[in-house]
């Protein structure tokens, strides 16, 4: 026991010279050097690093919603006469932290990317930004401004709003329907669900019988789903948080002899888009994942060589309600004129 | 017949050699493939990014030459980020009586230090006293230490964790920055593997974790307290991890719960590169800062070259089957020379 607690000293000890030994240099004076180079680099142009590639960093994309993005961006950059490395961090902002310092040392023009984490890729877009390289963020956004350049990315709010207007005319302003949220620390999640109710409250004889959170995922929606039904097998319609979930939520209603009744969702998926169409699902938003990569690459453009992208950094692009009117002329993220 | 020896044995030389070589090619290759690739900046960003699989993968070739494996490493980083995180940005509240302590940065560096100890003591005890295979213990420690990671802060991030002047927590980020051009997880790397290298080379307590790897019994028989020890190498891993869990959070100035997932491949693959035998009772440190160096290169390189994230898998993956394959035919070949050694006396 005794030896026991001797090297759990000695390995204490080993951190604390560790950290006494990279500690010995001035905190206050790194804080206050790395104040000084944040405020001369505010309103600083960004030259780019120098060659002509841009790193397309996303998630993974196995998800064809970044695979959209991915391919876009490489699309549209090369026509521009860009070079292009895409990549994915896999949601793993360590990862991500690393592709970005690869983008510095390989003189990255700049950096367009789909972040890993709202908190956790502030440090990378400031090295970058530290190196002179421009970086825009698209899909999703940062908890900080003036650090990358541009952050394009879907109004949630406006595109829940529109489905949930298309939803409570297909049910004919009144009805029992069920709401199957995403995860709750997403904060999509709730600014969905609350542009949902906006709409739908005003309507006095649409009754939420039951609200559950099916974490983004089709398998727990299916589940969840069918929980309910069990408990109110007369409902007249479904609003979901994403269309992953809607997916879910159409089997269940398919296995038992509901398929038909208004159901809506956010994203405009492929998958969504076939329900629609085969009259299974009522509507869906979609966010521009395509319109939106174009945005970046332009703006990204514009920027290397104006020094500016004449446009807001926070710019939010509406999202387009999908029916089976227009329906078919969706494809991967992308709506076709 | 002396002809044919002398073959072999330059045919071992050219094997022993060959982490080192395929380093080698690997540099020139990826030099040629991106024209940036070789220059002392990437040298630097590589080499921050190797301290990171380095650091844990020292620990991990402690437990793999005990024999053993520990799949919590990646999950006991993130959790060690997420202490840290947490008492720099929240401090330890204590409930019943109302008050909220925050420590010194070193003091945080301990405590998040000693929560990786901790659940290393856990996987140690769960597999020596209760004897429970460790591939079983280390995943269900995994679990519970990602798990605990996630409620520490229920899923969010802690973020901007540079601590506030009046409460005298400043400094964490420090972890993640450079002096004089080398990155401070670089240091920190050095300074854990020429500790580890004198631990397991030239104390009796690396004597004995080689022992317990090449014959758990006859160690045990001969003296070697064998719960004991493996315990001690289990606790060393988690060590290793939370330092790199806390050196990611300080890079990124945020503590996010699910950092280091899925390292613990990179830290397997660190190891096995380097020579370490699955099977325990083989392996070195400075063999797995090469195997280290090796997934960083291979990492960055293609990242560099815009190579697929999915080929990227595929290659990994098939450079650390190789490397296993390449070493049981030493390993075959050794014991064919130790043959032909003996008949020709």
């Amino acid at each position: 026991m005794k030896r026991k607690v001797l090297s759990i000293l000695l390995c204490a000890a080993m951190v604390v010279t560790m950290a006494v030994g990279c500690g010995k240099k001035d905190t206050s004076s790194s804080e206050k050097k790395e104040t000084k180079t944040e405020t001369k680099t505010k309103d600083e142009v960004l030259p780019g690093g120098g060659s002509k590639i841009i790193y397309v960093i996303t998630p993974s994309t196995s998800n064809t919603f970044f695979e959209t993005e991915a391919k876009i961006c490489t699309a549209e950059a090369k026509k521009l006469g860009y070079t292009v490395k895409a990549m994915s961090h896999d949601d793993d902002a360590t990862k991500q932290m690393q592709q970005f310092e690869s983008a510095i040392d390989d003189k990255a023009a700049a950096i367009i990317c789909d972040n890993a984490g709202a908190d956790a890729t502030i440090e990378a877009v400031k090295a970058a930004r530290k190196a002179g390289i421009p970086t825009f963020l698209i899909d999703r956004e940062i908890n900080e401004e003036g650090v990358a350049i541009s952050q394009i990315v879907a109004n949630n709010y406006q595109g829940a709003k529109g489905v949930a207007e298309v939803f409570v005319k297909a049910m004919g302003e009144k009805g029992n329907y069920v709401e199957l949220l995403g995860k709750e620390s997403d904060t999509n999640a709730g600014v969905r669900s609350s542009a949902f109710h906006e709409v739908i409250d005003q309507y006095k004889n649409m009754k939420m019988v039951a609200q559950q959170a099916a974490n983004w995922e089709q398998t727990e929606a299916y589940d969840k789903m069918g929980t309910i039904l069990q408990s109110h097998p007369n409902i007249d319609g479904v609003i979901c948080g994403n269309d992953t979930m809607l997916c879910g939520a159409v089997a269940a209603l398919e296995d038992a002899g509901l398929a038909g009744i208004p159901v809506i969702g956010v994203d405009g998926s492929d998958d969504a888009r076939d329900l629609i169409l085969q009259g299974k699902a009522t509507a869906t938003a979609l966010q521009q994942a395509a319109e939106i990569s174009r945005m970046a690459v332009k703006q990204a453009d514009d920027y290397l060589k104006n020094g500016k992208t004449g446009l807001d950094e926070k710019q939010l692009v509406d999202c387009i309600v999908i029916t089976k009117d227009n329906a078919s002329k969706l494809k991967a993220f992308d709506l076709s004129k | 017949m002396l002809k044919k020896q002398k073959n072999m044995n330059w045919v071992m030389t050219l094997l022993k050699g060959r982490t080192f070589l395929i380093l080698a090619v690997l540099v020139v290759f990826f030099s040629f493939a991106s024209p940036n690739f070789f220059t002392i900046n990437t040298g630097l960003t590589v080499a921050k990014h190797v301290a990171l699989y380095g650091i844990m993968g020292i620990g991990m070739t402690f437990v793999i030459i005990t024999g053993g494996i520990d799949l919590s490493v990646g999950a006991v980083a993130g959790f060690a980020g997420m202490i840290a995180g947490g008492l720099i940005n929240e401090g330890l509240k204590i409930g019943f009586l109302g008050i909220t302590i925050y420590f010194s940065v070193p003091w945080v560096i301990l405590i998040s230090a000693l929560c990786g100890v901790l659940i290393g003591w856990l996987n140690g005890i769960i597999i020596t006293k209760f004897r429970v295979a460790p591939f079983i213990a280390t995943l269900g420690t995994m679990n519970v230490a990602r798990g605990l990671a996630n409620l520490r802060s229920n899923g969010a991030t802690f973020s901007n964790i540079v601590g506030k002047k009046p409460l005298g927590n400043t400094g964490f980020d420090i972890l993640g920055q450079s002096f004089l051009g080398i990155p401070a997880g670089v240091i920190i790397l050095i300074i854990i593997a020429i500790i580890a290298a004198i631990l397991l080379k030239s104390t009796s307590f690396g004597w004995h974790i080689f022992a317990i790897g090449g014959n758990e019994k006859a160690a045990k028989l001969s003296g070697v307290k064998v719960a004991k020890d493996t315990t001690i190498v289990y606790m060393f891993s988690g060590l290793c991890s939370a330092i790199v869990g806390m050196i990611a959070a300080a890079q990124l100035v945020a503590s996010h719960p699910a950092t280091g997932e899925g390292w613990e491949m990179n830290a397997i693959s660190a190891a096995v590169l380097g020579g370490t035998s699955m099977a325990g009772g083989i392996g070195s440190v400075g063999g797995t800062i090469i195997g280290a160096f090796i997934i960083g290169v291979i990492n960055d390189g293609m990242t560099m070259c815009g190579v697929s994230e999915f080929w990227q898998k595929v290659i990994k993956g098939i450079v650390v089957i190789a490397a296993v394959v390449v070493d049981q035919f030493q390993r075959n070949l050794q014991a064919k020379i130790a043959l032909q050694a003996r008949n020709a006396q």
